[in-house]
């Protein structure tokens, strides 16, 4: 992988080439490697496998560069890039493309300039993830699936269930899943921050689901870090586990529930709906629910969610933005009042100047510009990593959730009563567009009845559809416990600092009655 | 200086490669296959919103991938990836012989794990088998694009006018209009396949895509809508619209307006109520076209059959176990037949997967019966049956999954006219918006850009913000009534694998009539 240092000198050389050029206004080159490690589990007691069904990688390193030209019709910006070479001659065919793209955008006003926020986190990464081996690679993906197989193994349930071991694998034990390694090096320099800056960033995550199919028993098991040495199988053992405490789901029938949604659907709902709504460029196009509303109350007192870029331990965490600007803490909805937005440079730039803020936002531009911090332009892609091949987009990076009276969850599930425990959710769209805030989404397992405060039976998989509108749901949330985990859901950016969030007035509908039937 | 990466560069590396993936990749002790994906694409887009300019970029894509099959005491696989610059071509072969190596390491330890852990294991050991992959017949060919204004002769600056004339058009409108995005893009790709059995296959694809994306406001309603026309053609589709028996689209700048127009016109319109109860339903063509994608195209893909996909897209309610599925039963009315067919045109259209299979029509529902899956080569050597073609991936330095091709309902015999005029009843959904799919694909909700209500035979009320949900099997039972107007449309972006591959593919279908619940809009429960 290409050296930090040599980052830095392509971006300095690039920057002081692409400066002195006559019809160059302003500039930014940002320089990146990444890697991408990724061993995909496949393991199916009843069907050929390979267990590690794809232990794989891939790489890239270049050169980006976004400049402001000055040209007879006025200025215009464009950005380029070239892949693999960080030499001068990479940086000018880079700068080639970034003139012939140019266009005139009348809500260009500048790149990015310093906040005046200092940056606060440096020298994070874990060194050992940033050379992990082939064998290495492998070897992680194999540790989650024995963990897996040993707690299946060891399972009296399963054994019971079976009537012998050799007859366990008739129960359709699966585990699926991967384990993902990132490695993220960038330099970044532009006309308004003249000093290289460089992040280094590595990552760890697992991400498995187990199923004793037969019994269509599903549990799920994460595990988020950035210290290779942190990295266990827990994952695996925690993906069946749940699976096995699974067995025996009932049905559920349509209705109204209180629902106390685990940490996973809270991630979820996160990713779909409510970070969507709260991004930037969703305002500007008038496309989210919170039009106009920014200052006012959005959802329940008790709620308050927060972006964090900058602290010290959780995955997503990153020293600069891939704008060079410092990360941090985004208030995102504090005590149930909507009080900022996730934005980049661009923007935020823009929607200041908009004749139209104080409909789209609710306020006028002085009083927005608190919620319009950049700590969040970010230039992901292609499954994680920071690309050299994009100008920077929008992105959250740790996002936490907290209650203004957290409780534990056993106290939350004693206060609910009766009701649902809803842990896993999938295919959480907002159905009739996020402005409308209607979403639907199935209940795919890790899921309880709740009946005299306690957890009394788990929920058949696949067999209930919550149709429901999230900005009811942040209206009538009545608790949230203190314990939050990082917690990831497939393809997403961030990582949730999950609790657990307690909602009435949930409408389920009771689906798939033909599988009871299915021969 | 680095050399320009231009798609013709294929011909020249064609010969090393071949030698690579045959020669060299079999002088590793252990290795029973390899193949060698190369791709390189020239392409150009452009973007504006509300009537101004955002971007346009000019350039080109070149990467690598590699799978080899290899073991000591068991066979496994292990595969390897990365992009590349201008700045690699004098080291090429060099790149490809170090991304052959890693693969095989990889595969070797995978072999060597596998070993331990299948005999650890016990019984629960027994399923864990050498990774194989069903034969097919080797073929060496070339397969040219088709298109009439090659991508690579467009001038990027017109492309920017254009695509900023179509985003002023759009936003003249209404002014209800409050945000509009329109983008355009046009590219020649041409991938490179060669394998340890001697496959070399080259193919060329040209593809031109034009989307829209419109938001309307009205009041405290609103409407965001985003449609795109695309073809594996070059410009002409855009500036002339497509006119083809089976994809059929006005001139980009109409297709615009008109999603404008709707945007507009259901921004005033009162949403939709939803019911307890199924009603009749009538669907359009391209309502359809998102029906066969979630119900039809994903559960008939073999991996997550296999439940390779559990993790993540989920698996399918057709398959428990090997000796318990649905094939050869009843899974649809008579009147549903149902099909993936890599020889029709538009996005799904190709003639080689991504491991050079020769890709053939797969029916999946004949008359209602179940018949088969997608496969690839290792799903088929598991499941049985000869591969159909349907690996692949959106870069060459991603690993190919099982995706649809162009996945479809079948036309039937009846007009349209006359399933709507059949109804005393009902609703009419016309054109696809949001889904959301039961994780074994066993429910679907799915909202459509309008419905209207169907009194009399005739169309009365048009709503906004609704759809229907219903149970896959039942909802493909309960179909009385298949059109003659099958229509196929692009898909732009179908998400699948880890990490996440968005691929343009087909589907399409013609008017159909069935059972399901509505959905509609959550009013009456806001507080």
């Amino acid at each position: 992988m290409i050296a930090t240092s040599e980052l830095a000198k392509a971006a300095k050389q690039a920057f002081e080439y692409v400066k002195a050029q006559p019809d160059i206004q302003e500039c930014e080159v940002f320089a990146a490697a990444d890697g991408a490690l990724l061993t995909r589990v496949n393991y199916t007691s009843h069907i050929p496998c390979n267990g590690v069904e794809e232990p794989k990688s891939t790489e890239s390193y270049g050169i980006g560069i976004q400049a402001a030209v000055k040209t007879p019709d006025g200025i215009t910006i464009g950005f380029g890039s070239e892949p693999s070479d960080l030499t001068l001659e990479g940086a000018k065919r880079a700068l080639g493309k970034a003139r012939q793209g140019a266009v005139r955008d009348p809500e260009f006003h500048s790149l990015p300039r310093p906040t005046g926020e200092p940056r606060t986190l440096a020298d994070y990464h874990d060194p050992k993830l940033l050379h992990v081996q082939d064998e290495g690679l492998v070897e992680a993906g194999w540790k989650v699936v024995t963990g897996a197989l040993r707690t299946f193994m060891a399972s009296s349930r399963l054994a019971e269930l079976a009537g012998s071991e050799a007859a366990m694998k008739r129960l359709g034990l699966i585990l699926g899943g991967d384990v993902t390694m990132l490695q993220e090096r960038v330099a970044i320099v532009s006309t308004h921050m003249p000093t290289v800056q460089v992040d280094e960033s590595t990552l760890i995550m697992g991400f498995l689901t187990a199923m004793v199919e037969a019994r269509n028993a599903k549990g799920s098991g994460w595990s988020t870090g950035t210290r290779l040495d942190h990295f266990t199988d827990e994952a695996g053992v925690d993906a069946a586990t749940n699976a096995i405490q699974a067995i025996g789901g009932e049905r559920v029938r349509s209705g109204d529930y209180t629902v106390i949604f685990g940490k996973q659907p809270v991630t979820d709902i996160l990713n779909n709906l409510v970070l969507p709504a709260c991004t930037a460029s969703s305002f500007y196009s008038s496309s989210t629910p919170f039009v106009g509303k920014l200052g006012k109350p959005v959802a329940s007192p008790l709620l308050t969610i927060y972006d964090h870029g900058a602290m010290p331990g959780f995955m997503g965490s990153k020293g600069i933005t891939c704008e060079g600007l410092p990360t941090g803490r985004t208030d995102l909805i504090r005590n149930g009042v909507l009080v900022g937005c996730l934005t980049n440079w661009y923007e935020a730039q823009r929607l200041l100047r908009d004749a139209r803020i104080t409909e789209k936002l609710g306020v006028e531009a002085a009083a927005a510009r608190s919620a319009l911090l950049p700590r969040n332009g970010f230039r992901f892609g292609a499954g994680g990593g920071r690309q050299f091949d994009m100008p920077p987009g929008i992105a959250a990076s740790n996002v936490v959730v907290e209650g203004a009276e957290s409780s534990s969850l056993d106290e939350l599930i004693a206060k609910v009563r009766n009701g649902l425990y809803v842990g896993r959710i999938w295919y959480t769209y907002p159905i009739n567009g996020l402005r409308a805030g209607d979403f639907t989404c199935t209940v795919v397992g890790d899921s309880f009845i709740i009946k005299d405060g306690r957890l009394a039976a788990p929920i058949k998989a696949n067999a209930i559809r919550i149709n429901d509108n999230f900005i009811r749901l942040l209206a009538h949330i009545v608790g949230i416990t203190k314990d939050v985990k990082g917690t990831l859901v497939w393809a997403a950016d961030e990582v949730v600092y999950a609790p657990e969030v307690a909602v009435t007035g949930v409408h389920l509908d009771e689906i798939a009655g033909f599988m009871e039937d299915l021969t | 200086m680095a050399r320009k990466i231009t798609t013709d560069l294929v011909d020249s590396i064609k010969e090393m490669v071949h030698h690579l993936a045959t020669t060299h990749a079999r002088s590793f002790a252990h290795l029973t296959y390899a193949d060698l994906r190369i791709e390189v694409a020239e392409g150009k887009a452009a973007a504006a919103e509300n009537g101004s300019s955002k971007f346009s970029t000019e350039d080109y894509g070149f990467a690598f991938g590699v799978r080899v099959l290899a073991g000591e005491r068991m066979i496994a696989p292990g595969y390897f990836g990365r992009s590349l610059g201008a700045a690699d071509l004098d080291q090429l072969e060099k790149l490809l012989k170090e991304g052959l190596e890693k693969a095989y390491r990889r595969a070797m330890a995978n072999g060597e794990l596998k070993a331990t852990v299948r005999e650890k294991f016990g019984s629960l050991g027994d399923s864990l088998m050498d990774a194989r992959l069903h034969p097919i017949q080797v073929r060496q060919e070339v397969v040219p694009a088709e298109c009439e204004i090659d991508p690579r002769t467009m001038v990027l600056g017109e492309m920017v006018r254009y695509t900023t004339d179509v985003s002023k058009q759009v936003g003249g409108v209404h002014a209800h209009l409050k945000y509009n995005f329109i983008s355009t893009m046009t590219q020649l790709s041409r991938e490179l396949f060669a394998s340890s059995e001697g496959a070399l296959i080259d193919q060329a694809f040209a593809l031109t895509q034009g989307l829209c994306y419109v938001v309307a406001v009205a009041g405290e309603t609103s409407q965001e809508l985003y449609d795109v026309l695309g073809h594996q053609r070059g410009w002409e589709i855009l500036e002339r619209g497509v006119d083809e028996p089976f994809i059929k689209f006005p001139p980009f700048t109409e297709f615009a307006r008109v999603l404008a127009g709707e945007a507009v016109e259901l921004a005033a319109a009162p949403a939709l109520p939803s019911t307890d109860r199924e009603v009749a339903v009538v669907t359009d063509p391209h309502y359809n076209t998102l029906v066969s994608h979630e119900i039809i195209g994903h559960p008939v893909e073999l991996d997550r059959v296999l439940k390779m996909e559990t993790a993540y897209a989920g698996r399918s309610w057709l398959l428990r176990t090997l000796d318990e599925h649905q094939v050869g039963k009843p899974v649809a009315s008579p009147l549903v037949t149902a099909y993936s067919d890599p020889s029709l045109p538009g996005y799904g259209h190709y003639k080689y997967d991504h491991e050079g299979t020769p890709a053939r029509r797969v029916v999946h529902i004949e008359k209602g019966i179940f018949k088969g899956f997608m496969n690839s080569r290792q799903t088929a050597a598991i499941f049985g049956g000869d591969p159909n073609g349907h690996w692949k991936a959106t870069d060459a330095s991603l690993v190919p999954l099982i995706r649809m091709s162009n996945t479809v309902f079948a036309q039937g015999e009846g007009h349209a006219r006359d399933i709507i005029a059949e109804v005393d009843h009902g609703y009419y959904l016309v054109g696809h918006r949001i889904p959301s799919i039961a994780e074994s694909r066993e429910n679907f909700r799915i909202s459509a850009r309008k419905v209207y209500e169907i009194r009399n035979g005739q169309l009365d009320q048009l709503y906004r913000d609704g759809g229907i949900m219903a149970d896959t099997k039942d909802y493909l039972m309960k179909v009385d009534a298949v059109g003659s107007d099958f229509r196929l449309y692009p898909i732009p972006n179908c998400g699948k694998g880890q990490p996440m591959q968005t691929k343009k593919l087909g589907n399409g279908g013609p008017t159909m009539r069935s059972r399901a619940r509505l959905t509609g809009a959550v009013v009456g429960r806001m507080e």
